[in-house]
């Protein structure tokens, strides 16, 4: 919060410099609108950074200023002499207080009362501007905290483009160094040249940018003290505060947002009785996301609430006569919904200490256009708003995915590309509708587009197999996916992204290029427009969203107990097979292996996670799993905690007992596969059916036959032990004493009438397996 | 007042770009071509690590092809709007000066040549149509298409 107060008092400190000659220029021409606005939107934007900060003495003044200056705007008040001191006074006022506050003192006790009647017209104003509170004095005290210095942007582009001609140069050196072969004798030199400049250019890169989710970070408790306010609730989600933004724009969209947000929570997000009416939970939900394209940083706050009431927006235009009845008439929508922006116009029935009296959006725009960006807005009435505001990024360093189409090599923002999947393993499912292709993908059908067919290139690659392709899975703002189709995939990439020239630009498919290592140029995708442009319908809601309940995370999400397994290793059980814990001492452990067994109470369980090798602790904690007909027993050294399923689990090959490995906490941990457990070991629990492998002698039985036996849910008597079931060869004849069903196998393969089955025929093996294990049980 | 200018050969006539305006003339080694753009935007090449809009002047002033594109490789780089261009011509090797200041065009120059030209100059070298930057690099095919 600190850094954030430092802020606040610069960029004051700054727009009151700025503000000094328009407030000269006013006090001589109050009818000067343009200099009103100027000085109309410095209060405004005070009176909002006060609301986030705790300065109720600074609010309550730029209030006040803002509802003068406002009436004035509105026309219902004229600009006189008194109302200009009053101002101007309350400028100084101002100014005063941002010296108080960077010296860290309290803004106590002063009494702005009289200066805020002056500007409700109701006192003459104090005769000087405001003094300076008792005993403080205006020497700013030398800070030892950091140094800092201001610099103009221009000098720090300036040493950045020419870092980036030295990177280039550099690399046409070591291609000429590698031309040259072997030895050269600058190999050394050239190393550290290389390694000064990198470092050097992270510096200057870093100088300008600096994560948005510094930004983003403080939304949630301004949701939360505003909707508490209101007696409203409201989710905040933050999704993707990695992008990274110059920290100049960092500044300027900080205000627009904040503005947004207020509106949403405000006008857009209903009360709770009347969301519950309107079959909506009752918290409302809040999405603020950020997006890097190219050289454009998108940024959407979305509601779930009223959305914007379009006719009544209309009615009011008409109302305060901006607009006439024949051009409401003639106006759609989307344009009625574009009044928003109309100075001094608001749906809000009310005005309230929050959101004000809807001067907001007509400022916010302008504030946004000044440098450069846009604000769009789309609304579905009872469904929600959403806001999405760009800025350029002129100057930026964009992380990406160099892929080919058609012979051509593309650059696709990272941030977009959720997964890439090849149709070369088989394994994707395709659907034909209409001439338009479907992937389906994590049980979501996908629209396929071809990059190669979307430029009008000639397809180079697919030739010789029509169907080997590769797919970027893209996931554009508001999760609408989409399969782009590529020739190649080459590589990650973090490319410094450069602006077109208006022609490249008016065909509407780009971001703005850049270079790679060898100096040729390559042009950055916009993705989105890609998409939107081949179809891809917009979803303003959220799949699924609706139907998430009070905590999505936590419901969704799969609890799981934590352990350290005997092995060492970190798993994880699902919780719902988890009916017990318990510590057992490691004499009740029969036959360690894969069949072992533990004696728990009056039970035995089958007992997995226990190795045939290695030694087992003195005391083990056991886990019993039930799948509430059937139990089995999981050894573990400890139990660590319980906690939620939160990541993806990617599959392991060749570990049958697991379902994968995930991340939990930042730690990787695996899966146990709960229903493979059960498949192997319930199957032979309770009484287990063992089996004795007769020809012990030759060793063949219990190497060869062994595993298939385990695996078939058997157990391996021990000898001399009474088996349910035996091996025997053609030779023996006889039945060993004891065994309940015998399994013949003969050395031939040929299909023998009364022979055994042959040793190395698996899959009759198997079934002569279970037959007799079914017979037994039967 | 003489004015410097550079002579450069466009669908082998001679026509002239005030030298000030030029940043300078090179040979692209490659184009990169861009999917979907304008026919006379050629494509992007690269002045060390800036972008360059490779403008085809024959195809900018709604010319017949010939001989295409790939074949020319001079380019006279100028800076128009804060970005940089590069005009493929057939040849620019020399700066004249000027005997008067740029008149009228007079005669009408023909197809194309009208649109792209603000002006005729004589030189030490013979009467030159001088150039629209702006012209040329919208393209005189996309002008009218907007008109």
């Amino acid at each position: 919060m600190d850094d954030l107060l430092t802020e606040f008092v610069a960029e004051t400190r700054e727009m009151l410099g700025a503000l000094a000659s328009e407030v000269v220029a006013w006090e001589a021409d109050p009818a000067d609108r343009a200099r009103l606005d100027t000085i109309f939107r410095f209060v405004h934007t005070v009176k909002g950074n006060c609301g986030f900060f705790d300065f109720p003495r600074l609010a309550a003044l730029s209030h006040a200023a803002e509802d003068a200056l406002a009436d004035v705007r509105a026309g219902q008040r004229s600009a006189d002499r008194r109302l200009v001191d009053a101002v101007l006074a309350v400028l100084d006022r101002i100014g005063a207080m941002i010296e108080e506050i960077e010296r860290g003192a309290s803004l106590d006790d002063g009494n702005d009362e009289p200066l805020i009647a002056a500007l409700k017209g109701e006192a003459e104003p104090a005769d000087a501007p405001a003094s300076m509170p008792a005993g403080s004095t205006p020497v700013s005290p030398a800070t030892a905290e950091q140094r800092t210095i201001r610099l103009p942007v221009e000098l720090i582009d300036q040493v950045m483009s020419g870092v980036s001609e030295m990177v280039l140069a550099r690399n046409d050196l070591a291609r000429r160094m590698q031309a040259m072969g072997g030895d050269c004798g600058l190999e050394a030199p050239f190393s550290r040249l290389s390694a000064l400049l990198s470092e050097v250019r992270d510096a200057i890169t870093r100088t300008r940018m600096r994560r948005i989710d510094g930004l983003f970070a403080t939304f949630p408790r301004l949701v939360r003290d505003l909707s508490a306010d209101l007696g409203k609730q409201v989710f905040v989600e933050l999704e993707n505060g990695e992008v990274e933004l110059d920290r100049e724009m960092i500044e300027l969209i900080r205000d627009p947002l904040v503005h947004i947000i207020r509106n949403a929570v405000d006008h857009g997000i209903e009360s709770p009785a009347e969301r519950r009416a309107a079959g909506k939970r009752e918290a409302g939900l809040l999405t603020v996301s950020a997006r890097q394209t190219g050289n454009t940083i998108h940024i959407g706050i979305m509601d779930d609430g009223r959305g914007i009431d379009a006719d009544r927006l209309a009615a009011k235009a008409l109302a305060a006569g901006i607009r006439t009845g024949e051009q409401i008439a003639a106006m759609s929508r989307e344009e009625k919904i574009e009044l928003v922006y109309e100075p001094g116009l608001s749906t809000a029935e009310s005005v309230t200490a929050i959101s004000g009296r809807g001067v907001g959006m007509d400022v916010v725009r302008a504030n946004i256009e000044k440098f450069g960006g846009s604000l769009e807005i789309e609304s579905l009435p009872g469904e929600g708003t959403r806001f999405q505001i760009r800025v350029p990024l002129t100057l930026s360093i964009l992380p990406s995915v160099t892929v080919e189409a058609g012979g051509q090599t593309f650059a696709v923002p990272r941030s977009y590309v959720e997964e890439i999947v090849s149709t070369a393993g088989g394994n994707l499912e395709f659907d034909e509708v209409g001439d338009r292709r479907f992937l389906t993908f994590r049980g979501r059908r996908l629209p396929c587009i071809s990059l190669g067919e979307t430029f009008g290139l000639a397809d180079v690659g697919a030739g010789e197999d029509e169907d080997a392709s590769l797919f970027m899975i893209l996931r554009l703002g508001w999760g609408d996916f989409y399969a782009l189709a590529v020739d190649r995939i080459f590589d990650h990439h973090e490319l410094v992204i450069k602006p077109l020239s208006p022609g490249i630009m008016q065909c509407g498919l780009f971001v703005g290029c850049t270079q790679l290592d060898d100096g040729t140029p390559v042009l950055v995708l916009d993705v989105a427009a890609i998409g939107y442009g081949a179809g891809i319908p917009r979803e303003l809601r959220r799949p699924g969203i609706a139907a998430v309940a009070a905590t999505p995370a936590e419901r969704e999400a799969l609890r799981v107990v934590l352990l350290h397994g005997l092995d060492g290793e970190r798993r994880a059980i699902a919780m719902s097979a988890v009916e017990q814990v318990e510590r057992v001492a490691s004499a009740a452990v029969r036959h360690p292996g894969p069949g072992a067994r533990i004696v728990l109470g009056e039970e035995i369980l089958p007992l997995a996670g226990v190795s045939g090798t290695g030694d087992l602790p003195e005391w083990l904690t056991v886990l019993r799993l039930g799948d509430g007909q059937r139990r089995v027993a999981y050894a573990a050294r400890e139990v660590l905690e319980i906690a939620s399923l939160t990541g993806a689990v990617s599959p392991v090959e060749g570990r049958p007992g697991l379902a994968g490995v995930t991340l939990i906490d930042g730690e990787p941990a695996e899966l146990v596969d709960c229903h493979a457990l059960f498949a192997r070991h319930a199957n032979a629990a309770a009484p287990a059916l063992s089996c004795r492998l007769a020809g012990e002698a030759d060793g063949w039985m219990r190497s060869f036959l062994g595993p298939i036996v385990e695996a078939a849910g058997y157990r391996i008597a021990a000898e001399g032990e009474p088996a349910d079931i035996a091996f025997i060869e053609d030779e023996d004849g006889g039945a060993a004493a004891g065994i309940r069903k015998a399994i013949r196998l003969s050395d031939r393969p040929e299909d023998v009438p009364g022979a055994g089955i042959y040793r190395y025929d698996r899959a009759a093996l198997m079934a002569a397996l279970l037959r007799a294990g079914q017979e037994l049980a039967a | 007042m003489s004015v410097m200018m550079l002579v450069v050969v466009i669908a082998g006539r001679r026509t002239g770009l005030p030298a000030p305006a030029v940043n300078s003339v090179i040979d692209l080694a490659s184009i990169t071509p861009v999917p979907r753009a304008a026919p006379h935007v050629a494509g992007l090449a690269a002045l060390r690590s800036r972008p360059l809009t490779v403008i085809d002047c024959r195809a900018a002033l709604g010319l017949e092809p010939e001989g295409g594109a790939a074949a020319r490789r001079r380019a006279v780089v100028v800076e128009h709007e804060g970005h940089l261009y590069g005009l493929l011509v057939d040849a620019a090797d020399a700066i004249v000066a000027s005997r008067a200041e740029a008149g009228p065009i007079g005669a009408d120059p023909g197809p194309g040549w009208r649109e792209v030209a603000s002006g005729r100059i004589e030189t030490e070298a013979g009467a030159l149509l001088v150039l629209d930057l702006a012209v040329l690099i919208q393209g005189v095919g996309a002008r009218a298409a907007a008109a």
